[in-house]
């Protein structure tokens, strides 16, 4: 236990006992690959740790940057930071009246971001074993939503230790089934938008279907980011994707340790010259 | 003793007549300080333009490629952006190259970010000088490993790390033989006008990598460094900490995705 990274530990330590949402549905487990690698030695599978299992009634929101990290400048008034926080309150009232609990990673723009690094704030969103983490950002380039999700490429099972810069790799089926629910839902509302997949920390060390929500000005007007209106539509639209989503969402097959150990090796590739 | 000074007519004179000096007019005391307020303008001026003509100079040596170009121009293909769709877009120019892997490298980049420096652009970006050298590496490439039975880990805080053999799992691997990592040098002088945010960023970083996938397949993964130093992220959101690979980025990604893989 003493080689694990310190996301494997806090999924283990937390067990799948108290996590927010005391009305969360339990999933039934997932299956659990046992492949054995043929470099790895030994007769049989290790045994595993229980899977833990999606609250479906959790939604992680994290408004990006805060404090004396400004973000984007989006207008000569408008700071990105403020415009995180506003959309992700709105965003929460919204999903509070679905019923959802929203666990939100800053909920004031506090000196330092509440002190919470990217790395904290994946913590803290891994620890929420939620159906949907979403990352809000703001910027002054297009218009409408910005929908990205990350650029790893796709493994079909979960590591028992997931490496903590490529975690979010098994999740990405996941999270592209979320990023086209939300799409649709904002279509729907007539909501310009942009779909892709981008690299920006943290969102790759997300163990949960995650997607990064950039909102762009409704207009040519750069300040037309801070209508009530507009990010009233936006948030409605994706609460009611979420709501849809939460009978959908699956955690991603899990592996034996021995493949476990090899899988993080190699996903380790070309992230272990720098660590954070 | 104040008789005697009463009745000493060379006392009673002022100064100037008495050591012989004219009095100068007040018209030539002006001119006088007119002419001098003017030396020291010419002077300041001169120093100005010296200095910048000089740093002219030195951005035009900058800009230089380090190989001399081709005589004759080829076509290239750019992967231009847009702000308003997301959508990468390629489109042919001719350009004249020069002759070295590593300094067409540095001359696409340079093309292709001068593009979007020009009014009108589709994705507006600062001009000036951004790519200070590009680096080729064959691969694999050695990497490091967090080492956590180092002792410098457990006493003194630090992070120690391990080189990881190029044969092994960890090490950067090429996908065909003769595949090369480029390693872009940024300037900072560049990076810290860049807009700011996830879009903006993105499609910078996805327009590099695709320029170079049309144009020298022999590069197949791409690491950014700033002033020759690592840097969390271009402009507040695109990881610059990674390694990317270089792939077709004007496809959307959402048709591209390949079957998850099996670990």
């Amino acid at each position: 236990m003493a080689t694990l990274s310190g996301h494997a530990q806090h999924r283990q330590a937390s067990g799948g006992s108290a996590t927010p949402g005391s009305s969360a549905q339990a999933v039934p487990k997932p299956p659990v690959l046992t492949t054995q690698h043929p470099l790895v030695a030994g007769p049989a599978p290790l045994p595993l740790p229980a899977p833990i299992a999606i609250q479906r009634r959790v939604i992680v929101l994290d408004p990006a940057h805060g404090g004396s990290d400004a973000g984007a400048q989006i207008s000569d008034t408008t700071a990105e930071k403020d415009v995180t926080l506003a959309l992700a309150f709105r965003l929460r009232a919204m999903l509070a009246a679905r019923g959802f609990t929203v666990v939100m990673t800053r909920d004031s723009d506090a000196p330092g971001g509440g002190g919470l690094t990217l790395d904290d704030r994946a913590g803290v969103a891994n620890h929420a074993h939620a159906a949907a983490c979403l990352v809000l950002h703001a910027g002054s380039s297009g218009d409408g939503v910005h929908l990205y999700r990350s650029d790893l490429d796709a493994v079909s099972a979960e590591p028992t230790v997931p490496p903590w810069l490529t975690a979010q790799a098994a999740w990405i089926p996941q999270s592209r089934l979320l990023q086209r629910e939300i799409a649709s839902a904002l279509a729907r509302s007539g909501i310009p938008l942009v779909i892709g997949a981008v690299s920006v920390r943290p969102m790759d060390s997300l163990t949960c279907p995650a997607l990064i929500v950039e909102l762009a000005p409704a207009d040519e007007d750069a300040d037309s980011i801070n209508q009530t209106g507009y990010q009233q539509r936006v948030a409605r639209a994706i609460a009611g994707a979420l709501l849809v989503w939460e009978s959908r969402v699956q955690a991603p097959p899990q592996l034996s340790v021995a493949a476990s150990t090899i899988t993080t090796l190699a996903t380790q590739s070309g992230r272990t010259a720098l660590h954070p | 003793m104040s008789q005697e000074r009463r009745q000493d007519p060379r006392r009673a004179q002022p100064l100037s007549q008495h050591v012989g000096i004219q009095k100068i007019q007040r018209r030539q005391r002006i001119v006088f300080w007119c002419l001098m307020l003017c030396i020291f303008a010419m002077g300041l001026l001169l120093a100005v333009e010296r200095h910048r003509e000089r740093r002219r100079i030195e951005a035009l040596a900058e800009q230089m490629p380090i190989d001399a170009p081709t005589a004759v121009a080829e076509t290239v293909t750019l992967d231009l952006a847009n702000d308003q769709d997301g959508s990468i877009h390629p489109e042919t120019r001719q350009i004249a190259l020069p002759l070295a892997v590593n300094a067409r490298a540095r001359a696409l980049i340079d093309h292709l970010l001068a593009e979007y420096a020009l009014p009108g652009s589709a994705h507006s970006l600062p001009p000036g000088p951004a790519v200070a050298e590009v680096f080729l590496l064959p691969l694999p490439v050695m990497g490091y490993v967090a080492d956590s039975s180092s002792s410098a880990t457990s006493t003194a805080g630090y992070r120690a790390t391990m080189p990881v053999p190029s044969d092994g799992p960890s090490g950067l691997q090429p996908q065909h033989p003769g595949g090369e990592l480029a390693v872009i040098d940024l300037r900072s002088s560049w990076v810290n006008q860049h807009p700011s945010g996830v879009e903006a960023e993105s499609l910078t970083l996805r327009s590099i990598l695709g320029t170079l996938h049309r144009n020298l397949p022999r590069i197949e993964q791409v690491r950014f460094l700033v002033d020759g130093q690592a840097r969390e992220t271009l402009a507040g959101h695109a990881d610059l900490l990674r390694t990317y690979h270089v792939r077709d980025t004007t496809t959307q990604m959402d048709s591209e995705d390949p079957e998850p893989k099996n670990p």
